[in-house]
């Protein structure tokens, strides 16, 4: 998949329409086709990619649906079904019904939208709330996957059609489809069955010491802890956080801050540095080659100020596949000048990315003075958790095959991680059709009224 | 660069670091020889008591070691009146010091400051100058006339709460910590806000300096600064003209240089001329002196003619 693509997903933030009438609004789905058209398979796994926004991944959904999949081999149709699968369940709901109601209007029948369909009408975990929340809508796109006729045929003979799949959850979930609702009450669309990003839980409370455990052992380092004790810690938690994480076959060089500002200070003394010293273990383990370029620091800890803008020029001469600057993002060396080398380097013939991981303290840090280029790709980190999803999102902006090879195998190991996790969510979730019953379904059949 | 001291103070062995940005403020370092023997302000000098508003005692818990007291120090803490001193002044180890000439700096609070849970911070540069010309003078209420013109000049309700701008500013403003920062044997820095000079703070050793760093760049000039670049138009980034990388770094270098040269230019602009130093304390060889002068404010600590302790201020504010 093209870097550009991927910063498309990252950064192209409006919503994916679907008007009473006229056509679908679409504003970048030439992008996406011709996305999908160059390699469909890369094209589906890319929506795991951390960050991408989830309009984005609504469009990638609606693409999906979509296309045709005729002629396209076992492998590919499956991870074509798998990551359809997903996003339709790991999606906001509003936004998968916007997605459906898309495909409709297109008049799309594959048996691919048939089955998605009946997935988030009868397999999402919350598919009831679903139901009883936007009622009209799931019945025009239930019937549009199966047609109207055979629909509510099916629904009055009480009979599954040929070839249903869903067994219980048909028998529960169908006939909730066309029940009357008591009240006009405004019933809220139900939660995600999942998380497409994997986001692990994070304490409400952010200290120095909570923010995943191979960042709470480096302050306790750096506190002056005791070194015997800590020093395997941090080689066990560091094997934790790149467990199953491919090998990457390629240079990374990572422009280290460690200038006085990222000590911290009071409570929050060392939190930043630490987090910034754990990607630096991780980039190690996972890079063939790691090529360091620390800004600032002085006898082994924080100190000088920070001048980002040397730092790449000093870690572009190395020749690497991608920069990463990992920063605080207080630049006074001088303020502009690393976005004005960044913004120079294309005229200069670099094409070589760099992109800015900022590191923070928490989920609620103010960046509005903390962020030095703001054209660069940037995203910011503050737990242990953060660091896979991080280092995927880095690569993403490597041309190149190893980097695409990387980029394929961690996107699989991913798509595996969310079907676990929705797996899990399904298990936990109160049965679908606990709202209704079969038996009152044949006396409750009306139009689909949105 | 030359440091804008007063005439006849021996800087020997005193140079300037390359200059650090953030918005309106340029900080230039100052490394230097360190004077041994002086109690830092945070480790070595506690508030023990306010006796009543205006009064205020300070302690040298050391053994060794005088205290100077950092010009304009200021203390804050919940549901106390808040204080400032006027000058500054020696404190030997182990003794304690009331200053009946602090000026209370929160207008309507009741209560008297205690040791308990107390942060330090250097009044703002826009205040020093009347504080400094009000030192000796016992009236508690003395610069709240000041502190509210301050206040309405910022937009702020015209009143005599410098915590309009300390406490409900301050995670803005501790942000000059960071964007701004402290290098290793520093022991001073000129502050400029905007291209024009508003302080000089140079302290007897840089473990000093450190401990005064924050209410130095956060609270002295940080609030100057950020009401400085508040609503002003950003700066243009545009990219170099250059073809190669070898091209980017002569060009990021000569921006460097720009951005020094043009340091340069704003500290012989400022052309101070802190005039004759008046003497107002002893303690051993250590003389504490007064500047007043047209342009610049402020207070020296001198042996013979060796700077130890200045802090230097524009007079205009």
């Amino acid at each position: 998949m093209t870097v550009q693509f991927v910063r498309h997903l990252q950064r192209h933030d409006t919503a994916l329409r679907v008007p009473r009438a006229g056509a679908v609004v679409w504003d970048d789905e030439a992008v996406h086709a011709e996305a999908y058209a160059a390699d469909p398979q890369r094209f589906a796994l890319t929506a795991l990619t951390p960050g991408v926004l989830a309009p984005q991944r609504a469009r990638m959904l609606l693409q999906l649906l979509l296309a045709s999949r005729a002629g396209t081999p076992d492998t590919v149709r499956d991870t074509l079904a798998r990551v359809t699968r997903v996003l339709a369940l790991g999606l906001a709901p509003a936004d998968v019904l916007t997605v459906l109601l898309a495909v409709r209007r297109r008049r799309a029948n594959h048996k691919h939208v048939t089955r998605t369909v009946l997935t988030v009408l009868l397999e999402h975990p919350h598919a009831a709330e679903l139901v009883r929340a936007r009622r009209g809508i799931a019945q025009d796109c239930f019937e549009h996957a199966l047609g109207r006729a055979t629909a509510r045929g099916v629904l009055s003979r009480g009979a599954l059609p040929r070839g249903a799949f869903l067994g219980d959850a048909w028998s529960r979930g169908v006939p909730a489809l066309y029940r009357h609702r008591e009240g006009t009450a405004l019933v809220p669309l139900p939660p995600a069955a999942g998380d497409l990003d994997l986001t692990s839980a994070r304490p409400e409370t952010v200290t120095a010491t909570n923010r995943g455990d191979l960042a709470a052992t480096l302050v306790h380092l750096r506190r002056g802890g005791p070194s015997d004790e800590l020093l395997p810690a941090v080689a066990r938690y560091t094997d934790e956080v790149v467990a199953g994480l491919p090998r990457y076959d390629g240079t990374v060089a990572l422009v280290l801050d460690d200038s006085a500002s990222m000590r911290g200070y009071g409570e929050r003394a060392w939190a930043v540095a630490s987090q910034v010293a754990a990607l630096r273990r991780v980039l190690d383990r996972v890079c063939a080659r790691l090529v360091v370029v620390p800004v600032g620091g002085v006898n082994g800890r924080p100190g000088g100020a920070t001048d980002l803008a040397t730092g790449v020029l000093d870690a572009l001469a190395t020749g690497p596949d991608v920069v990463a600057v990992a920063s605080d993002g207080y630049e006074n060396v001088h303020p502009g000048d690393l976005a004005r080398v960044t913004a120079t380097l294309p005229r200069a013939g670099v094409h070589t990315p760099v992109v800015f991981c900022q590191a923070t303290f928490g989920r609620a840090d103010d960046l509005t003075l903390r962020r030095p280029a703001p054209l660069l790709p940037q995203r910011a980190f503050w737990h242990s958790d953060d660091l896979a999803p991080l280092v995927l999102w880095l690569l993403s902006h490597v041309d190149g095959a190893a980097a695409d090879a990387w980029i394929g195998a961690e996107l699989r190991r991913r798509l595996a991680l969310v079907e676990s996790s929705l797996a899990a969510s399904a298990a936990a979730a109160v049965p679908a059709g606990s709202a209704g019953s079969a038996a009152s379904a044949g006396s409750a059949l009306e139009g689909g009224s949105r | 660069m030359n440091l804008p001291v007063p005439a006849g103070l021996d800087t020997t062995g005193y140079r300037l670091g390359p200059p650090q940005r953030a918005g309106a403020l340029t900080m230039v370092p100052v490394f230097g020889p360190a004077y041994p023997g002086v109690a830092p302000p945070r480790s070595g000098l506690k508030l023990s008591r306010v006796v009543t508003y205006g009064q205020v005692e300070l302690t040298n818990p050391a053994t060794t070691g005088v205290a100077i007291v950092p010009l304009h120090v200021g203390y804050i803490q919940d549901s106390a009146q808040n204080h400032a001193l006027c000058r500054s002044g020696f404190i030997a180890a182990g003794q304690t010091l009331r200053f009946d000439d602090a000026c209370c700096v929160q207008e309507s609070q009741g209560g008297y400051l205690a040791e308990r849970d107390q942060w330090f911070f250097v009044l703002p540069v826009e205040l020093r100058p009347a504080a400094l010309r009000l030192r000796g003078t016992s009236q508690y209420s003395k610069l709240w006339g000041d502190i509210a013109s301050f206040n309405a000049r910022h937009g702020l309700p015209a009143r005599g709460h410098l915590e309009q701008v300390l406490t409900r500013k301050r995670a803005v403003l501790t942000q000059y910590q960071s964007r701004l920062e402290l290098l290793d044997g520093q022991l001073g820095a000129l502050f400029f806000v905007g291209d024009r000079l508003a302080g000089v703070e140079i302290a007897p050793d840089p473990v000093y300096f450190a401990e005064l760093w924050m209410a130095l760049v956060c609270f002295a000039y940080g609030p100057a600064a950020w009401f400085a670049e508040t609503g002003a138009p950003e700066e243009a980034v545009e990219a170099f003209e250059a073809d190669s990388l070898d091209g980017v770094r002569a060009a990021l270098r000569q921006r460097r240089r720009r951005v020094a040269d043009e340091v340069e230019e704003w500290l012989a602009r400022a052309a101070w001329q802190p005039g004759d130093l008046v003497e107002e304390e002893r303690y051993l060889d250590l003389r504490l002196s007064t500047v007043v002068a047209e342009t610049v404010g402020g207070q020296v600590v001198t042996d013979g003619s060796r700077l130890v302790y200045a802090s230097l201020f524009a007079a205009a504010g």
